[in-house]
């Protein structure tokens, strides 16, 4: 089963803090949700940034705080210091904890890293839709509703 | 919602976040997509013991007692079930408006619950 995933194009955020909030904003998740998601994530980048290739990062974390797998995809023009490399594309992804343990999310990370091996990185840096950038992830688009 | 229950929170996805990264299969994927597994558990590690120590300290010996034993400590509560045992919680218990602020523990398992806002 394909994984859905929400797009952010042309990103306005000037650093990698904003930027996590930024991703996080399009899943309208409740304001206390949002900020200990916010921190799990920023706690992540700060142990080590996730920067998997030259200009993309993957923010990532499990989270009670979610029942199912959110997975956005944001893209930046002008690059976005992770703190100190510019990214332009960031994969966001949390996946749920459940008591079958940490398999699921395992499961996403190889998906991912197998997209985006053999040029695939290269084809979502250049990627100009949403719908495309999902495509080469292997995820299906969601395209956010314009009033929740 | 209660700052104490949020570094719970915080403090149970640090520990689900370590765990993961010292997990083989997820070492050897994260690997492969260049990243660090091994550094960033170290530096997590470090961030958890810091997070530790700013909780009350009852409810941080409860913490690692009910991780102990159950493998998670803080649970959310599910349309009143407390989801660690699936027990009913009794109405009068969720009928609060600001039960998020306080600290709670399921009357049946003892894990820690909140409510999803």
């Amino acid at each position: 089963m394909k994984r859905q995933c929400l797009c952010k194009w042309n990103m306005s955020s000037k650093n990698w803090k904003n930027a996590i909030s930024e991703l996080l904003t399009e899943f309208s998740f409740k304001t206390t949700t949002e900020n200990l998601l916010q921190t799990a994530l920023e706690t992540r980048e700060l142990a080590d940034p996730t920067i998997i290739h030259e200009d993309i990062a993957i923010p990532h974390c499990r989270s009670i705080l979610v029942d199912d797998f959110m997975i956005i995809i944001g893209k930046s023009n002008s690059g976005i210091p992770w703190p100190k490399e510019k990214v332009k594309v960031i994969i966001l992804f949390i996946t749920p904890v459940k008591p079958s343990g940490p398999s699921e999310h395992m499961e996403l990370i190889k998906h991912l890293a197998k997209a985006l091996r053999s040029g695939g990185a290269e084809k979502i840096l250049s990627a100009e839709s949403s719908a495309e950038a999902a495509s080469i992830l292997k995820l299906s688009y969601e395209e956010k509703p314009e009033n929740d | 919602m209660i700052r104490e229950l949020e570094k719970l929170i915080s403090l149970h996805d640090l520990d689900i976040m370590i765990s993961d990264l010292v997990n083989k299969d997820i070492i050897k994927q994260e690997k492969k997509l260049g990243l660090s597994p091994d550094l960033a558990a170290v530096k997590l590690r470090k961030m958890r013991d810091k997070l530790f120590l700013t909780i009350d300290r009852k409810h941080r010996d409860l913490y690692d007692q009910l991780a102990g034993h159950y493998g998670n400590a803080v649970v959310p509560v599910i349309n009143l079930l407390c989801s660690g045992c699936f027990t009913q919680l009794p109405t009068a218990f969720c009928a609060s408006p600001d039960r998020n602020d306080q600290v709670e523990t399921c009357p049946s398992c003892g894990r820690f619950i909140y409510w999803c806002d």
